[in-house]
């Protein structure tokens, strides 16, 4: 539960049960439920978190403004055909208010201030000014903040709701109540015009949240991570930017000696402002993370953004998927299984066969490649070549002067000698064959020349061909 | 009560009489081996569901038995996971598989392996998937048909030999042994009768190409016969 000046505000469903209503004091809370869990209020924890609410709310519209009374007013006008309608836009209002972590009540109405209204009385959903009209007539007044000095005085009037008081003469309400009274009621009723005072964004994105506990598990931060993620969002979306480069930060609990936070890099290929495509990210980042201590904040920054470029929207769509989502894909995979496990070809050119076979990791090339491909070497065109490769080649044993592997191997090729190395103290000096086993199968052997290292002869596997 | 037709089979297109083989349900890619193609429903390897190959080791011609198909859906990238052996890229444009649309990824656990395959059949960019895997249960083997089947990907599953006898919920498995000259196809399950011989197959390009010998098998193209009764058995080249 939460007190505000040692008096109960806000309890949950247990409290309830066991006795605990508004307005108690904090004794008689200790008397009644020796170990419930007591915060005190804070005004400026709960400001950031309406920040935090808006900054996300920002992919909606440009149009966000955190007003008194912990509500915010997004003017959505001009977003109602790019998300589909207005039901369509509060239901991932609703999401994206969830994914914080807070509850929100919504209301919609033609004027910031009429919603802003319906919005403290309840939930409510208004599209024109006439019904509007019909459902702030029957609020109570209190609702009104600037009525609220007059509340005695209004009841004595036998007002209650608000038609009530429209129906009042409106010079005698701006002699006894002054300006600001009829100025609130006009905007409410599209009567006069509004002012918001419009979030203003910072230059520079970097959020952190404290987690509500220590945590030892690096999935665990996903959830309050994800909250993060929904405010890089939305700041991406208002600045019409995209995410390439991004750092999260694990700061660990302070034990006798201070711990270097843990940093979690997120380069991405393609830039991109899809919020589930980062949480998938950060979800496999985390998952492979191991955490030397326990986890008490995350802050999340945006290291590097770039103009984002609109969706091509092309008349007919590619089959095979977009080149974007291709290079999803690849961050998805490298996020997983870890950038060196994700490889593409780099044929060198040497002559050996394991230093010709180069692999790299798929995102590494294409930065330094002068167009992002990789060289292609055109190999002889008809030179065997195994499709497999052993990693390390294979002693083989030698039976009747004949290599030997499951079976005695025929050779059915001439050799081909590979002699190369010399240049950087990796010498081969091998002549290569064809073998074939007694089931038809071919294996790519070499002879080591009895010269190098011994008089014997050693053969070796070294390729399949698959 | 009317009258069935005689061709049940002209009813729907998914209907096939057990003497038949099924038609196309979805789309093929063919082969390149016409005596292979002929066998299997809709002349060629199914696209968007499981085949799986098994074979006695890697190794023994498996890739030469794709290299067509693989050249064929290789203007996306073909994906390989969790290969044998380290893939040799030379041998790959050898094969007609460009270098730049090969992807190699390691996976070492194999639910990492099972989740990069849902993943890359997902995203539908791949032409082709080429998957390893010793022992695989059924959940998973479902799972990746089910998958599979949203996509146009190729998704070839190679297994041992020994999981013949495994039930698995592949539309197209395959047998694959060493024979002289190419391989020997048992065809384990399809969509038609079953078909009890071996169909011996002549791989192209044969490994043996630095021998004299060699270079004449290689374009002699007599037929092959097994199981005593000849198979028509003609390589495309």
């Amino acid at each position: 539960m939460v007190l505000e000046r040692d008096k109960v505000t806000v309890l949950d469903a247990v409290a309830r049960d066991a006795g605990v209503r508004v307005g108690m004091k904090r004794g008689g809370v200790v008397t009644l439920l020796p170990d419930a869990l007591m915060f005190d209020r804070s005004a400026e924890r709960e400001h950031d978190m309406q920040r935090d609410v808006a900054m996300a709310l920002l992919r909606f519209s440009p149009q966000v403004a955190v007003c008194e009374e912990e509500t915010i007013v997004v003017e959505l006008t001009a977003s109602l055909r790019l998300f589909g309608g207005i039901l369509r836009v509060c239901k991932e209002v609703r999401e994206v208010v969830s994914a914080i972590g807070v509850t929100a009540g919504m209301s919609v109405a033609p004027t910031g201030r009429g919603a802003w209204l319906l919005a403290k009385a309840g939930r409510r959903r208004v599209l024109k000014v006439q019904s509007l009209e019909r459902q702030l007539g029957g609020l109570p007044f209190m609702v009104v903040p600037e009525l609220r000095r007059f509340a005695d005085w209004f009841n004595g009037l036998g007002c209650s709701v608000l038609s009530d008081i429209q129906r009042l003469p409106r010079a005698g309400l701006k002699k006894r109540c002054g300006v600001d009274l009829l100025d609130s009621l006009d905007r409410a009723y599209g009567l006069a015009p509004e002012l918001h005072e419009w979030l203003e964004l910072p230059p520079t994105f970097s959020a952190r949240v404290e987690l509500p506990d220590r945590v030892e598990h690096a999935e665990a931060i996903l959830f309050s991570a994800r909250r993060l993620v929904v405010q890089l969002c939305g700041w991406l979306a208002a600045q019409q930017l995209a995410l390439t480069h991004a750092t999260v930060t694990l700061e660990h609990e302070r034990g006798r000696q201070a711990i270097e936070p843990t940093l979690i890099d997120i380069a991405l290929a393609e830039p991109t402002w899809h919020e589930e495509h980062l949480v998938r990210l950060l979800k496999e980042r985390l998952g492979r993370t191991e955490l030397q201590a326990a986890v008490i904040a995350v802050r999340l920054t945006a290291a590097d953004v770039q103009a984002a470029e609109p969706p091509s929207d092309t008349l007919f769509p590619e089959p095979g998927g977009s080149a974007q989502n291709h290079n999803r894909l690849l961050e998805l995979l490298a996020a997983r299984l870890g950038a060196e496990n994700v490889l593409r070809p780099a044929p060198a050119p040497d002559h050996r066969p394991e230093h010709a076979n180069q692999w790299v990791p798929v995102q590494s090339g294409s930065k330094n490649g002068p167009n992002g491909r990789p060289k292609t070497v055109s190999a002889p065109d008809d030179l065997p070549r195994p499709t497999w490769l052993l990693h390390v080649p294979l002693r083989l044993m030698v039976k009747n002067h004949r290599p030997f592997y499951g079976s005695p191997l025929k050779l059915v090729s001439t050799g081909e000698r590979i002699e190369a190395g010399w240049h950087d103290g990796a010498l081969v000096t091998r002549d290569y064959f064809v073998a074939e086993a007694d089931d038809k199968s071919c294996y790519w052997i070499y002879r080591e020349r009895p010269s190098v290292t011994s008089e014997e002869t050693r053969w070796f596997l070294h390729g399949l061909f698959g | 009560m009317a009258a069935l037709p005689t061709h049940i089979e002209s009813i729907h297109p998914a209907l096939w009489r057990g003497s038949q083989l099924a038609r196309a349900y979805g789309r093929t890619v063919d082969t390149g081996y016409a005596a292979l193609s002929a066998e299997l429903p809709g002349g060629g390897w199914p696209l968007g569901a499981l085949v799986e190959l098994l074979v006695q080791q890697p190794g023994i011609g498996e890739m030469r038995l794709m290299r067509p198909a693989l050249t064929r859906v290789s203007q996306r990238p073909v994906v390989l996971l969790q290969a044998p052996h380290v893939p040799n890229a030379l041998a790959f444009s050898y094969l007609g598989v460009p270098v730049d649309k090969l992807m190699w990824l390691r996976a070492s656990k194999t639910a990492d392996a099972l989740w990069c395959a849902e993943r890359v059949l997902q995203a539908g960019t791949c032409g082709a998937l080429l998957l390893w895997q010793q022992h695989i249960r059924s959940e998973a083997l479902r799972r990746l048909h089910l998958v599979a089947q949203a996509t146009e990907t190729l998704l070839v599953l190679v297994r041992p030999l020994a999981s013949a006898q495994d039930a698995s919920p592949a539309t197209l498995r395959l047998g694959v042994r060493p024979a002289e000259g190419g391989i020997a196809v048992d065809i384990i399950k399809r969509r038609g009768p079953a078909q009890t011989e071996q169909l011996s197959v002549t791989l192209q390009p044969s490994p043996i190409l630095l021998s004299s010998y060699g270079r004449v098998r290689r374009h002699s193209l007599a037929p092959a016969f097994a199981g005593g009764i000849s198979t028509k058995v003609v390589a495309s080249v």
